[in-house]
């Protein structure tokens, strides 16, 4: 037997869930602007037909629908976009990080320009040559010795200015560890709330953006992956579950499967540490004072990740998965140690420091053996000689380079003469501008002279000026590379990024059509009431009053 | 595909801020003068920039070492020209001396300007410039004559770099050459006071002067050979530095025409993205539903 007031329950029905349409539409609306936010919908299925089976189930002309229902309130979101989206985050924030490091090594380098150190090492040969052709003359000669100070200056202070920055970036790289192991305590949070709510069958959607919002922060440090571990209970269909987060590296387990490392697993999350090689944590605020050793730089050796349950798991910079994370861009520049010591560093600042260290001892050592074999500016108390270095011979690194003091005190000990007693002989004044232009060989003999450079200089038959010419032109390609591939994975992920959109985000054209359409639903469901309850108000009101 | 407000306004602002940076890297441009400024934009200009530098400056340097040269050998040849003057003088004297009518007192007086004339020849050969004796090899601290005669300065030569590998030696060694001279003079000298000379004596001196006067316009014809080699250095140098800057400004400088027109481009383009966006934003349903 049907009930008098079914068709009130079915628009009853009808009502509410309009009712809960509309009210999630506003919902859109207010968080049209809301960072990562994705638009939900309603979604609506007819309840059960009456009747239903069964041994005293009347036989009425066909199912009589009884109404809607809301199922679950559902957001909009593609999966696999944002898959793409975080894998491109990930690129963007290597070399993004890459790119400003390299940027920075230009500025201070300043090439080409009249105020780096080419120009100084021109200017010194100048200053030789003017030497060269006025040997007796005290005024050139300090002109010499200074502009050897401003080059022994620009050298130092490309060196202070660089590891200023080298520590800049260890300082990143503690911001960036701190940043990660928040972010990973807040994923584990949420996670918990989720769960929490899931298996009493409702689907936390706002839980769900603000953590796939700190999943796409996560990403742009390191290479993650994310599974979707179901909440069980009475979970909704449409329920996402906790996330687990782990790390891609290139490390292998014993089967040869990629090794999973676990950060984020339900409630419980890793924390990581970066260390350097003498494990303590990278911070970057060493000052680089050569004579206190305590205080000087020291590479980054491992990420040590604090595992959920228990024990630790180390990872080395070739364990990273190449060109990924602004975590990993950072540990280059800043320099790592490829053997848990302090001999092998590699990265790119510690490789450019390491040539202009090159550069300096060779320069030093070619410059002062030549030197030793001219002949200083004679006068009546001190008598032509040589055997005089120019350099001070302790300064072999371009921070530590340096005039020696007593050169600085009598430029007559200039060695510009070939022969000893030969006041107005500058040929040995040339011979020490050009050694800038003669290619250096270990061992090799200075053209014009018998004098043998030392071994172990290290320049493979460069000149000076072509070696420095070589760090800079490497400098400037790989400062292109940086940044062609920044643009190049910012346009992909802005196009990731319009596509989430498209599919994610509010339009508010949409939402307004939606409203009418639900305004005007709820209002003909409101219609059907009135008309049942005048039909009903018939049948109480109107039938059986024959004859009163 | 499903287009939102908030893709619109996203991509708006992004295009600007794309188009704004297009304005100032064509602005930076114009007020530096170069194409780039850092190695990354442009590696290769960036290394043929730095050995251009080092060329110009070479070419510059040894600009500066030529002038020290021509000092050097324009001081020379006005020194020997007056030794040749000296010389000649000498010569006459030599002429006036051979006649063997001349008395004692005559060849006193005669004796007496060849005293000074020596002495005249002395100064020549200490001749100074910039604080350095140029005849004296490369002790230029010492003259060639001091107080008790001919000095020991040795007669190497000086040598300047006026190209890559290119010397140029740019004195006259002295101190044989004025020797001789002065042993000639102290020899004339004593000649004409000795009272036993005869004119034809004196007379046979002259074959003696003519080889002094010989060397010195040889010396004289090597200087004036060395500044003609100057000359030509010179020339080729200024063409030199001339390509190279030419060279170093193709490589790094903006052509302003360009510049200017790509960055008045730029800011139309700018100007009609503003206007267009200012429409394109404004309008949506909530707008027209009552």
């Amino acid at each position: 037997m049907r009930s008098t007031f079914m068709g009130l329950e079915t628009s009853k029905r009808g009502l509410f869930t309009q009712q809960s349409a509309l009210y999630t539409t506003g919902h859109n609306v207010a968080n049209a602007n809301t960072e990562g936010y994705s638009r939900q919908r309603v979604n609506m299925s007819p309840t059960l037909g009456y009747p239903g089976s069964g041994l005293n189930a009347p036989m009425t002309a066909g199912f009589i629908g009884t109404g809607v229902k809301a199922d679950s309130v559902q957001r909009i979101r593609d999966e696999f976009i944002d898959r793409q989206y975080r894998q491109e985050t990930n690129k963007l924030g290597y070399w993004e990080s890459k790119a400003s490091a390299i940027t920075q090594m230009e500025d201070i380098m300043s090439e080409p320009s009249e105020y780096g150190l080419d120009e100084a090492f021109r200017m010194f040969w100048s200053a030789l040559q003017d030497v060269s052709t006025n040997p007796e003359d005290t005024a050139a000669r300090k002109a010499a010795v200074q502009r050897a100070i401003h080059l022994a200056d620009s050298f130092n202070y490309i060196d202070t200015q660089l590891k200023q920055i080298q520590g800049n970036l260890g300082n990143e790289i503690k911001v960036s560890v701190e940043q990660i192991n928040s972010i990973l305590e807040q994923i584990a949070d949420l996670n918990k709330e989720i769960q929490a709510v899931e298996p009493n069958g409702y689907v936390p959607n706002d839980l769900y953006d603000q953590r796939d919002l700190l999943v796409d922060q996560l990403s742009e440090y390191l290479p993650v992956s994310i599974e979707r571990v179901p909440s069980g209970g009475n979970a909704s269909k449409v329920a996402e579950g906790s996330y687990k987060i782990t790390l891609n590296t290139n490390l292998k387990d014993m089967s040869g499967k990629p090794l999973e490392i676990v950060l984020v697993d339900g409630r419980n999350y890793a924390t990581i540490q970066a260390l350097d090689t003498e494990g303590k944590k990278v911070d970057g605020d060493e000052d680089n004072d050569a004579s206190n050793p305590s205080l000087a730089y020291f590479p980054f050796d491992k990420l040590v990740i604090n595992k959920i349950d228990g024990g630790t798991q180390e990872i080395k910079q070739e364990e990273f998965q190449e060109f990924k994370g602004k975590l990993l861009s950072l540990i280059d520049s800043y320099g790592y140690s490829t053997d848990g010591t302090n001999q092998s560093i590699k990265g790119y600042y510690p490789e450019m420091l390491q040539n202009l260290d090159k550069l300096a001892s060779a320069f030093v050592q070619a410059f002062n053996e030549v030197h030793e074999e001219g002949y200083t500016l004679g006068n009546s108390s001190a008598p032509s000689k040589n055997g005089i270095k120019f350099f001070d011979d302790t300064g072999l690194t371009a921070g530590t380079i340096k005039v020696w003091d007593e050169i600085i005190a009598d430029p007559n000990l200039l060695a510009a003469s070939s022969v000893q007693g030969e006041e107005g002989n500058g040929n040995w004044a040339r011979i020490l501008a050009n050694l800038q232009s003669m290619p250096i060989v270990d061992g090799g003999t200075v053209t014009g002279t018998s004098v043998t450079l030392p071994d172990s200089l290290g320049l493979d038959g460069a000149t000076f000026q072509s070696f420095y010419q070589g760090l800079i032109s490497q400098l400037g390609v790989d400062g292109q590379k940086a940044n062609l591939l920044k643009t190049n994975t910012e346009t992909i992920r802005l196009t990731v990024e319009n596509n989430r959109a498209s599919m994610s985000s509010v339009s508010l054209d949409e939402e307004m059509t939606d409203m009418i359409r639900f305004q005007q639903a709820y209002n003909a469901n409101a219609r059907m009431i009135t008309v049942i309850d005048e039909t009903l108000d018939k049948i109480i009101n109107g039938m059986g009053r024959v004859g009163l | 595909m499903r287009v939102t407000q908030s893709m619109l306004s996203n991509n708006m602002l992004r295009n600007l801020s794309n188009s704004y940076a297009k304005i100032g890297k064509y602005q930076e441009q114009i007020f530096t003068g170069r194409k780039f400024t850092r190695p990354s934009e442009d590696p290769v200009a960036t290394v043929k920039g730095m050995s251009y530098r080092t060329d110009l400056n070479k070419a510059e340097q040894f600009t500066r070492n030529l002038q020290t040269v021509n000092t050097w050998l324009d001081t020379t040849d006005d020194a020997l020209d007056q030794v040749g003057n000296a010389l000649q003088r000498v010569k006459e004297l030599i002429v006036q001396a051979a006649n063997d009518t001349n008395t004692p007192d005559d060849r006193q007086k005669i004796q007496e300007e060849i005293n000074q004339i020596k002495k005249h020849l002395r100064d020549l050969a200490n001749t100074k410039v910039s604080d350095k004796y140029i005849f004296s090899g490369t002790n230029t601290f010492t003259p060639v004559f001091d107080s008790s005669g001919l000095t020991n300065v040795n007669e190497n030569s000086v040598s300047i770099e006026v190209f890559d590998g290119i010397t140029l030696n740019v004195n006259i060694a002295g101190k044989t050459l004025f020797g001789d001279i002065d042993t000639f003079m102290n020899d004339f000298s004593n000649t004409l006071l000795d009272p036993n000379s005869s004119g034809e004596d004196i007379s046979k001196k002259l074959g003696d002067l003519d080889n002094h006067i010989s060397a010195v316009l040889a010396a004289r014809a090597d200087v004036g050979a060395r500044q003609n080699r100057v000359e030509l250095m010179t020339n080729r140098l200024s063409s030199h530095e001339i390509n190279i800057t030419k060279h170093l400004s193709e490589n790094e400088d903006v052509d302003y025409a360009e510049a200017i027109t790509k960055m008045i481009t730029s800011e139309s383009i700018h100007q009609a993205a503003l206007s267009v966006g200012a429409k394109i934003i404004q309008q949506t349903l909530v707008d027209f539903i009552r």
